[in-house]
């Protein structure tokens, strides 16, 4: 399974758990819905609805998760009939990102948990210690930086 | 309340060289219900021995030998077993040295009992 990285430091740590765990897809992103690295994923446009979607749905659940527990909820798990995905936060030095992973009946929700805690711990670890320089997503950045990265991972940058 | 397992388990886990006994999701791989000794990773264990189970099953009936009823996996510093009814795997983690001779009878007239 091809894994390409905008940031290059996450590369490794996301093959081992995609190879691990047996997902079908894995996403990367910055909360904001910027990509930072994917797995599985064929089209720039998939990539693209699915950093809007998983930044949307984990921006409503962790909400959810303050008023309901007075802290965002850890981990959000879907069940379709033949695909489930498992969406949760991986804290780094570097800053917060989301994990969007597909699987299917070659992993199990299990499997991708377990494999998820140890990817998280290799994600903190392979992290450059220096924080991210925090940016104001504004419209005009968050375009033309959503086209960069999609076009560093899908090879026409 | 207690669980509707914890007899179950408690049967397993009373047998000598039985470190750890679980009902697990055998889909999700997740524990449904578990008995560990201090240092045994529920998890971890549910989530391997059911994905595990479930390829031994998916194995057998690729090689036409009908169903799978009882899976023991032998390693250097221990054993997992697993039986499985319906959706749900009955997983024992015992010693090396365990008898496992008995702990099949246990795991398959527990087995009986998973609803």
């Amino acid at each position: 399974m091809s894994v390409t990285a905008v940031e290059s430091w996450v590369e490794a740590p996301l093959r081992k758990f995609v190879e691990d765990a047996r997902t079908v897809l894995a996403l990367l992103l910055h909360p904001s819905g910027q990509v930072v690295a994917q797995s599985g994923f064929a089209r720039a446009i998939d990539v693209m609805s699915a950093c809007a979607l998983a930044a949307a749905i984990n921006a409503s659940a962790g909400e959810l998760g303050r008023q309901l527990d007075g802290r965002p909820f850890r981990g959000l798990h879907h069940a379709g009939r033949d695909r489930q995905l498992y969406l949760a936060d991986a804290p780094t030095p570097r800053g917060s990102f989301i994990v969007l992973t597909v699987f299917d009946q070659e992993s199990s929700l299990g499997l991708v948990r377990l494999y998820f805690e140890e990817f998280i711990r290799n994600l903190a670890a392979a992290a450059p210690t220096s924080p991210r320089p925090v940016e104001p997503v504004l419209e005009q950045h968050f375009e033309q930086d959503l086209n960069k990265n999609l076009a560093t991972l899908f090879g026409r940058g | 309340m207690g669980s509707p397992f914890a007899s179950i388990l408690e049967s397993l886990t009373r047998q000598r060289g039985v470190r750890a006994s679980l009902v697990v999701d055998q889909n999700d791989g997740i524990v449904v219900d578990s008995s560990l000794q201090i240092g045994q990773d529920g998890d971890r264990v549910a989530a391997l021995a059911a994905s595990l189970y479930r390829k031994a099953r998916l194995s057998a009936g690729a090689a036409r030998l009908g169903s799978a009823s009882f899976m023991h996996l032998e390693a250097e510093r221990g054993r997992i077993c697993a039986a499985g009814r319906n959706d749900l795997v009955l997983v024992v983690v015992a010693d090396p040295a365990a008898n496992i001779g008995l702990i099949r009878v246990e795991m398959m007239k527990a087995v009986g009992a998973l609803p």
